[in-house]
């Protein structure tokens, strides 16, 4: 049964009015009045062009915005009680928002709009970002479809991307997903999703969501949670992801909520990705990738420098998580010249797969793991950027699906380091 | 006569709508007539209903069941004689039911003597009694009306060797308004049948009177100008008579047909009905707040009419193309169930016999702003067969008791105008008159107890409506008031309970009375006043400050 202590008496009053739908779009703000307009005209344009017929909800579940989110929100509702101009529409759009308890949290938003889900007994659930500003009504049908009428549990998208922007999904959430669960999932810390009934109504009651990853990276949990409960997957294609600026110092807290969430959920769902030996694909729709060549400024020098003085000064830290041959090799890169750096993918997937050991085996604390793999994952992105500078967009993917089979060539290693406890040098 | 003339007695009408042909044979040939209709006024009176709406029931070939009629002033031998019609008229008034009769204007059989003459030569004095055309090409791009039978608004007529212009089906040319001398012919129809006795007219197919080039032919002006001419000859003939106009328009067209209060005194509402399936379908209020909150407000002492189901389809001329398709997914996935731009159906089929759902439906049809009108069978149920062609599934006779041809005749079967019902759901064994008059739970004894309570209070008839809006988009509720009486209906749209918090501020103080049970409800406070509801579940509370 869900645990319905999250969802406040004035949202359950509003819960109420809405009653049982069939599909319900969750959108969880903080701050987003620049664009969740936008978002959330959209998502109503999807409602009514592809599911005229069906009972639908928007939720906004709002972390406390000092600006108009949620008031944003709630004037794309359609009742009889409020001229809502020539629409024609057969039925009321209830667009519903609520300020969940305690500080604004990504967690507590979701699980706010997953147990509204769940008491509203909706088929399907779609989570949209508010800050998507590239979403159009198509993305709703695309999201909501294959819960809605083919009965899949879990929805994860794919996006057309600049080449350069998403690193850390090309680099290392892809790639260790797809080696460890056996899923070519391309997105699996995703912005928008769907899922089903089934799924949420059992998710509600995983201990996930009282963690920190629960808190921090709920749609990373919620994709291990689909992929370890053994549910049914699709991939469907969006269209362009909306670039969000983000200033070099959010790279730790990324990376905290997706390295740090990824090695914490295998110690969850160990009896899950040890066993797995096959690759598969998902049932998709449109594209499995898209990038476009577009220039993006990023300064390489620096994440070269950056590399280095980290390797340096996180020596004693590295040299407990990581190997010693790794380790050494880690250090002669730090000093050639930058033209000859290459942090090549098998070297990469060692590093990463030591400090997953060392997370399991809690060397130190979690966080200082993870933040002693920032610079070595700027190095990465630094050898990245030069192997792709001039690559067409098959050239990248091959580049990515290279580095994919290097991680599940490697899986052994991190079984053997799993099992045997062995780690810094 | 009822004892008490009213002028505006029409707005507290419970209307029963009936074809004689249906109702009761009294000579055994199959045919319903009026001494059976007599026979069984008894029954209407018990049932509550104070006024007749008559289907044509004047000499008619009956190609479209008696539309298209071949004498205006005489009664289809089928049914009977004008003496017999003038006993059943009287004594529906000796019972306090008054009898409103319905005439097709526009047009008339082509076996009308009137047609007939016209035909005939193009110098015969009624030869411009008709729209008659060299060509089929004036008026072009006015919609066919019958789409599923008609290719075009014109038809070839050899005799004359022209074109006669019909909005209906080929055999029913359309009268030529712009003649003075078929206006005034109409008049001299309805003032025969005024001294009579009867208390007024449901007038078919007004829109189309007149034509003009360039123009849809429908709600012209002059056609506007032929009806107030007719109402204006009532009012200062025979005061407190009405009319009932069928015009199947948007809210905002049928306005115009109340003119300044002085063209018809009644007008179906018909883009409401369609909107009471879909909301209850839908289980949300919206269909139906919205339709209503687009009909403009009509001059004083008129009226809406109101009515779930009639003798035609359930039509879908005035919903959007969304809601048509949703409509005919919904309620005629069976496509034998559609015709023209409807679906061929009675209500307690189309409701899927759920008693619930017809319970909740004839209650909004009883609170809701308006005069009611009850389709003949609709009181207990009665099924339609849809095999039968055209409309006629809804035509079928009256069920009354078990017995030979659910004793409506004492006929052979085979002679009947038409089939029973026989089916094990609907069929006349099954659904009648004498079992559910044995039941007090029955279908019949409830709406003879939702009639009673509609009668008991004129606010239903000639009330204000203010919706209340809830947040709870299922539940329709809604204040009917009139002078210091008010009445809260709420409506559960839903197949499950719903709980609903209503903004009762205004009346704070007030006592809820529930009026089929007279049971109290708490007074009204400060906080929204809650209500649980049951599937498909009504109430309707009198409000009183004691």
């Amino acid at each position: 049964m869900a645990d319905e202590s999250i969802l406040s008496d004035e949202l359950i009053r509003q819960l109420i009015a809405v009653g049982e739908v069939d599909i319900l779009v969750g959108l969880p703000t903080y701050n987003n009045a620049k664009t969740v307009a936008q978002v959330v005209q959209a998502v109503r344009g999807g409602l009514l062009k592809y599911f005229p017929r069906d009972r639908v909800a928007i939720l906004n579940a709002d972390g406390g915005s000092k600006d108009d989110s949620p008031m944003l929100v709630q004037a794309a509702s359609i009742s009889d009680a409020r001229n809502s101009g020539p629409l024609q529409t057969l039925r009321t759009l209830h667009c519903i928002s609520t300020r969940y308890a305690g500080s604004p949290s990504a967690g507590s938003a979701l699980r706010t709009i997953v147990s509204a889900a769940d008491l509203l007994q909706a088929k399907a659930c779609a989570i949209v970002s508010p800050e998507s500003d590239t979403i159009s009504p198509d993305w709703i049908d695309t999201l909501l479809r294959p819960i809605y009428r083919e009965n899949f549990d879990f929805v994860t998208p794919v996006y057309r991307r600049n080449r350069f922007e998403g690193m850390l999904v090309t680099n290392f959430l892809y790639p260790m997903t797809r080696a460890l669960y056996g899923w070519r999932i391309r997105e699996p810390y995703p912005t928008e999703f769907s899922f089903s009934y089934r799924f949420g109504n059992q998710t509600l009651n995983s201990d996930f969501w009282h963690q920190d990853p629960g808190q921090n990276s709920p749609e990373l949990c919620l994709t291990m949670a689909a992929i370890g409960g053994g549910y049914r997957l699709y991939q469907a294609f969006l269209g362009p992801k909306a670039r969000v600026e983000q200033a070099a110092a959010d790279l730790v807290v990324a990376m905290r909520h997706t390295v740090g969430t990824l090695f914490w959920s295998l110690a969850q769902n160990s009896t899950s990705w040890k066993d797995t030996t096959e690759i598969h694909a998902l049932p998709s729709t449109g594209a499995e990738y898209e990038v476009t060549t577009d220039s993006v400024r990023v300064n390489r020098k620096r994440l070269h420098q950056m590399f280095c003085s980290g390797v340096a000064e996180l020596e004693p830290v590295l040299s407990s998580i990581l190997a010693q041959q790794t380790l050494l090799e880690l250090k002669r890169l730090c000093t050639v010249v930058d033209d000859q750096f290459h942090y090549s993918d098998e070297l990469w997937v060692r590093t990463v797969y030591e400090f997953a050991a060392s997370y399991h085996r809690a060397v130190i604390s979690p966080d200082h793991i993870v933040q002693a793999l920032v610079p070595l994952f700027r190095g990465r992105v630094y050898t990245f950027l030069m192997d792709n500078r001039e690559s067409s967009e098959s050239e990248i993917e091959q580049h990515i699906e290279s580095l994919c089979q290097t991680f599940e060539r490697l899986k052994p290693y991190l079984l053997e380091l799993w099992a045997t406890g062995q780690g810094g040098s | 006569m009822p004892s008490k003339p009213d002028a505006v007695w029409y707005r507290d009408a419970v209307i029963y709508q009936v074809h004689v042909r249906a109702f009761q044979d009294s000579n055994g040939d199959g045919i319903g007539d009026f001494i059976g209709l007599t026979q069984r006024l008894d029954y209407l009176e018990q049932l509550g209903i104070d006024t007749l709406w008559l289907m044509p029931f004047f000499p008619s070939p009956l190609r479209d069941d008696g539309y298209d009629i071949a004498d205006y002033y005489s009664v289809h031998p089928s049914y009977g004689t004008l003496d017999d019609f003038k006993a059943f008229l009287n004594a529906a008034h000796q019972r306090n039911i008054r009898v409103v009769v319905e005439l097709v204007l526009n047009h008339t059989s082509d076996q009308h003597p009137w047609f007939q003459e016209s035909r005939k030569s193009l110098d015969n004095p009624r030869r411009d009694w008709y729209v008659w055309s060299d060509t089929d090409t004036r008026y072009r791009g006015v919609r066919i009306i019958f789409v599923d039978t008609e290719l075009s608004n014109w038809a070839w007529d050899p005799v004359s060797k022209s074109y006669y212009w019909h909005r209906f089906f080929s055999h029913q040319p359309d009268l030529n308004f712009d003649n003075p001398a078929v206006r005034e012919e109409i008049w001299n129809v309805m003032k025969f049948w005024l001294e009579m006795g009867v208390d007024g007219f449901r007038l078919d197919a007004v829109p189309y009177l007149v034509e003009r080039e360039g123009t849809s032919c429908e709600n012209l002006p002059a056609t506007h100008g032929v009806l107030k001419e007719l109402r204006a000859k009532l009012d200062q003939q025979f005061p407190g008579k009405m009319l009932l106009a069928e015009a199947n328009q948007w809210p905002a067209d049928l306005i115009p047909y109340f003119g300044n209060g002085d063209e018809f005194h009644m007008a179906f509402h018909f883009p409401l009905m369609p909107r009471m399936f879909m909301g209850v379908r839908l289980e949300d209020r919206k269909p139906i707040t919205e339709i209503l909150q687009q009909t403009p407000p009509i001059p004083d002492g008129c009226q809406w009419c109101l009515f779930l189901r009639n003798h035609d389809e359930l039509t879908l001329e005035m919903v959007t193309d969304l809601e048509r398709d949703y409509m005919y997914d919904e309620y005629a996935r069976d496509r034998s169930m559609r015709l023209n731009v409807g679906i061929r159906r009675r209500l307690a089929p189309l409701l899927e016999n759920d008693r619930r759902r017809i319970e909740l439906m004839n209650g909004l049809l009883m609170s809701l702003p308006g005069t009611p009108i009850i389709y003949y069978g609709d009181e207990i149920g009665m099924g339609d067969n849809v095999h039968l062609g055209d409309r006629n599934g809804v035509r079928t006779p009256m069920q009354w008791d078990g017995s030979w041809n659910a004793d409506f005749s004492a006929a052979d079967p085979e002679n009947l105008y038409s089939a029973l019902i026989l089916n094990p759901v609907y069929g006349y064994q099954v659904v009648n008159v004498a079992s559910q008059q044995r039941s007090p739970h029955s279908l019949l004894s409830w709406m003879r107890r939702l009639i009673q309570v509609r009668k008991s209070n004129p606010v239903f008839g000639r009330g204000s409506i203010e919706f209340l809006y809830p947040g709870n988009h299922r539940v329709l509720a809604f204040l009917r008031q009139l002078g210091n009486e008010t009445v809260l209906a709420v409506n559960n749209l839903s197949s499950a309970a719903q709980a609903v918090e209503l903004d009762l501020s205004r009346c704070k103080g007030h006592i809820l009375i529930e009026m089929f049970g007279r049971n109290l409800f708490p007074r009204v406070g400060d906080l929204p006043y809650l209500l649980t509801l049951g599937p498909y579940q009504f109430y309707w509370f009198r409000l009183r400050k004691l």
